[in-house]
């Protein structure tokens, strides 16, 4: 297994030493952020998963063993399964006539370019765990085998979950189902 | 026959992982870039990665903001207090548990020192000659023999 490239800073964290608590903010909340945004849709749920997520990591930092996922990888699971709680709780207040699709005069944001915003509108439209294939492979810029083991499923299923997504976003944003 | 086959197979592979990765090699499992690579030459893999490239540069717009200064701050100061919120425990548990170590040294000696030590008799136990196990019947005792 190839070393962690956390670990020590990791171990450095759960012992106290406040430069490594700095350095493990600086290197990891651009991308625990970057995460949620493009899970949930909006920047404001995404910075409050972002600072859950950092809470639990100074809980687990000291007691934290690598086992079969890096840390990086399991920062991903937490702050995945935090998103996943916002989303089943906005399933819980929308009707179920309303679209999936985020009405984007919700979104908070100063005004964007129109492609990236239709991005972020498609990929809310698609299937969560479709959503997540992408983002941890295109934007979080994971392996397949990092990816597959922070979701929890073979490489197999992974690629089926991101092509059934390239799919979805393609017919989305182009009116044009096919990839190739 | 054979070689078109293989090339077939090939291709359907390379449009697989065009279709799951995209249409940039970098993100394609490490161990298929370098077949990847070379069939990307090919005519059938310059038009698949040209089609994927398509849905890649709108993915690529999609860009989210750096996160502000005020949430930095404040995921540090969380750090600082739950940090210092674990060491102070630690700290307590470790103090609680010198304590008991201690309390436990203090029993075992004082157990020690009853076990080893000889019993000895009180002084004034020694001096009074007088004392039988009827010697201090008292007052009652006598008001038994009157009554008999």
């Amino acid at each position: 297994m190839a070393a962690d490239p956390d670990e020590e800073l990791v171990r450095r964290v759960g012992a106290g030493e406040p430069a490594a608590v700095q350095t493990l903010v600086a290197r990891k909340l651009p991308r625990i952020l970057a995460l949620a945004v493009r899970m949930l849709g909006d920047a404001a749920e995404a910075e409050d998963v972002a600072q859950e997520t950092f809470v639990r990591i100074w809980r687990h930092a000291a007691s934290w063993r690598r086992g079969n996922a890096r840390f990086d990888s399991w920062i991903h699971r937490v702050t995945l399964n935090l998103c996943y709680d916002r989303l089943r709780r906005r399933r819980e207040w929308v009707t179920g006539d309303l679209p999936d699709v985020v009405d984007p005069a919700a979104l908070p944001d100063a005004p964007r370019q129109e492609d990236a915003l239709r991005v972020e509108r498609a990929l809310q439209a698609i299937a969560p765990r479709q959503r997540e294939a992408i983002v941890l492979v295109y934007y979080q810029e994971m392996s397949n085998i990092e990816a597959a083991a922070t979701l929890q499923i073979s490489v197999d299923a992974l690629e089926s979950l991101l092509a059934r997504g390239r799919r979805s976003l393609q017919a989305i944003l182009t009116g044009d189902g096919a990839d190739e | 026959m054979a070689e078109g086959s293989r090339n077939e197979m090939d291709a359907r592979r390379f449009a697989a992982l065009a279709q799951a990765y995209g249409g940039d090699l970098r993100r394609w499992p490490e161990a298929e870039r370098m077949a990847g690579t070379a069939f990307a030459a090919s005519g059938a893999g310059k038009a698949i990665l040209r089609q994927a490239g398509t849905l890649d540069a709108l993915l690529d717009s999609y860009r989210v903001d750096a996160p502000d200064k005020v949430l930095h701050s404040s995921i540090l100061q969380a750090a600082g207090r739950h940090l210092g919120q674990r060491r102070r425990q630690w700290f307590w548990w470790l103090g609680l548990g010198l304590a008991g170590i201690g309390l436990a040294g203090a029993v075992a000696g004082l157990a020690l020192v009853t076990i080893v030590t000889p019993e000895v008799q009180p002084d004034h136990y020694v001096l009074d000659a007088n004392v039988t196990a009827f010697g201090d019947a008292g007052p009652d005792a006598e008001n038994g023999e009157e009554n008999l």
